[in-house]
């Protein structure tokens, strides 16, 4: 017993070791004669096992044959774009760190809007009307990059975005681009081509507080939009193909981002 | 096989798990081995042999996340924020998750990288403050601030999201 004046820091210091060892017992007494000091140290106890639990599987994983060859020497070589794409993922991590409390606080205050339905039909008609008619820059992220398209737009706009499949209905994915939506909000817009060179896209949003859908055709002419608002996620389909067809394209469409979304 | 690249091999099971609690999703933390392990084979040189390769590793893979990261801010891109990110990102299609895993894994991500890196080499990795300070390249004073910090963050936000999740169980 030749200290007593312990502190916060003593616990970090003990739960790593790093307590000598001669301290220990008064260290313990301390613990004892402060019941708040005493469960912190037991939180951060709980937590550490928790953080070595969560990750102790990957002690056990295979070791991916790319990581063995490189240090064997026998690895391919990477073309340039290769390099550290993995802080592409650090990014979203940052975003997901100060949305875990910004996304709380808009969360309750919710948004209420009321003349949603023009406004998102318009919104997406008139990113149409701009990217669809871009032969060579209508994308920023092409459909070779899938999969991180559908990463980075998911983790812009809040929602888990998967690109509808429709090469039933005779569409290819092109790519896509993040746009904004509402006063402040970002949408994301999907570009699909035929095999005839005629473009629609999908116009997807979170930014929605109102349950609706519906058709919209600027007054002036110009491609459709087919259209759905739903609390939390609103869709826009958008093409100058016959109503009919441009109308099960949209269900067909609507149908795989709403399981995406609640996969 | 050399002495050194087999004993490199062995310390890529840690350097992975270092590198997952960093980064969180599988793919990017393997991205960031991979790296690591390019630049080492470079400066094999560099390693005196006889001494474990470990913190050696650590040191230069903990440099590269550091140097993104700090690329990654003056872009900007911290400023654009999903709602409910941890929900967007898809969980590692191999590994099964359970809640409490997920939770300390998003809120691990959500708290500074320096902080983020201090702990989990201390508290997860078992290296000693000292061992850390020389891999993070910081005074263990600095060190020791940053995983205080960390864990009380850590925590903090461990309640916030118990919290909200019995926000959300009301609401229904």
């Amino acid at each position: 017993m030749t200290r007593h004046d312990f502190s916060e820091r003593d616990i970090h210091m003990a739960l790593d070791g790093e307590l000598p060892g001669e301290e220990r017992m008064a260290y313990d007494a301390w613990l004892e004669a402060n019941p708040e000091m005493k469960a912190r140290s037991a939180r951060y106890i709980a937590d550490r096992a928790a953080m070595r639990a969560a990750f102790a599987g990957v002690m056990d994983e295979p070791v991916p044959a790319r990581l063995r060859q490189v240090v064997l020497g026998e690895a391919p070589v990477k073309g340039p774009a290769w390099r550290s794409r993995w802080w592409l993922s650090a990014a979203a991590a940052v975003m997901l760190a100060l949305g875990g409390l910004g996304g709380y606080v808009a969360g309750i205050d919710g948004i209420a809007r009321g003349e949603g339905d023009d406004q998102l039909a318009e919104q997406a008609i008139a990113a149409h009307v701009i990217y669809a008619a871009e032969k060579r820059h209508a994308v920023e992220v092409p459909a070779s990059d899938k999969d991180h398209l559908q990463t980075w737009l998911s983790n812009r706009i809040g929602l888990k975005l998967v690109a509808p499949d429709l090469a039933a209905e005779g569409f290819d994915l092109v790519g896509g681009r993040l746009l904004p939506a509402g006063d402040q909000g970002k949408a994301a817009m999907l570009l699909y081509e035929d095999a005839k060179g005629e473009r629609i896209s999908l116009y997807i949003t979170a930014e929605s507080s109102e349950t609706s859908k519906g058709t919209y055709t600027a007054e002036t002419g110009g491609p459709e939009a087919v259209y759905w608002l739903d609390k939390g996620y609103a869709c826009a389909v958008v093409g100058s193909l016959p109503p009919e067809r441009l109308s099960d394209v949209a269900k067909n469409a609507y149908g795989q981002l709403v399981a995406g979304i609640s996969s | 096989m050399d002495d050194k690249k087999a004993a490199i091999l062995s310390e890529i099971p840690r350097l992975r798990r270092y590198a997952r609690s960093l980064l969180r999703e599988r793919d990017s933390a393997d991205d960031l081995v991979q790296d690591c392990l390019e630049r080492a084979l470079v400066r094999l040189d560099n390693w005196q042999t006889g001494e474990s390769p470990r913190r050696w590793l650590f040191t230069i893979m903990h440099h590269l996340f550091i140097d993104q990261m700090r690329k990654v801010n003056r872009r900007g891109e911290a400023a654009m924020l999903p709602l409910e990110a941890g929900e967007a990102q898809a969980a590692p299609a191999d590994q099964v998750e359970t809640i409490a895993s997920r939770e300390i894994m998003d809120a691990l991500q959500a708290i500074s990288p320096d902080r983020r890196a201090a702990l989990v080499m201390v508290a997860i990795e078992g290296f000693s403050y000292a061992e850390a300070a020389n891999i993070l390249g910081v005074p263990a004073g600095t060190l020791m601030s940053r995983i205080a910090r960390g864990r009380e963050e850590l925590r903090g936000l461990l309640d916030d999201t118990s919290r909200r999740r019995s926000i959300r169980i009301v609401e229904k």
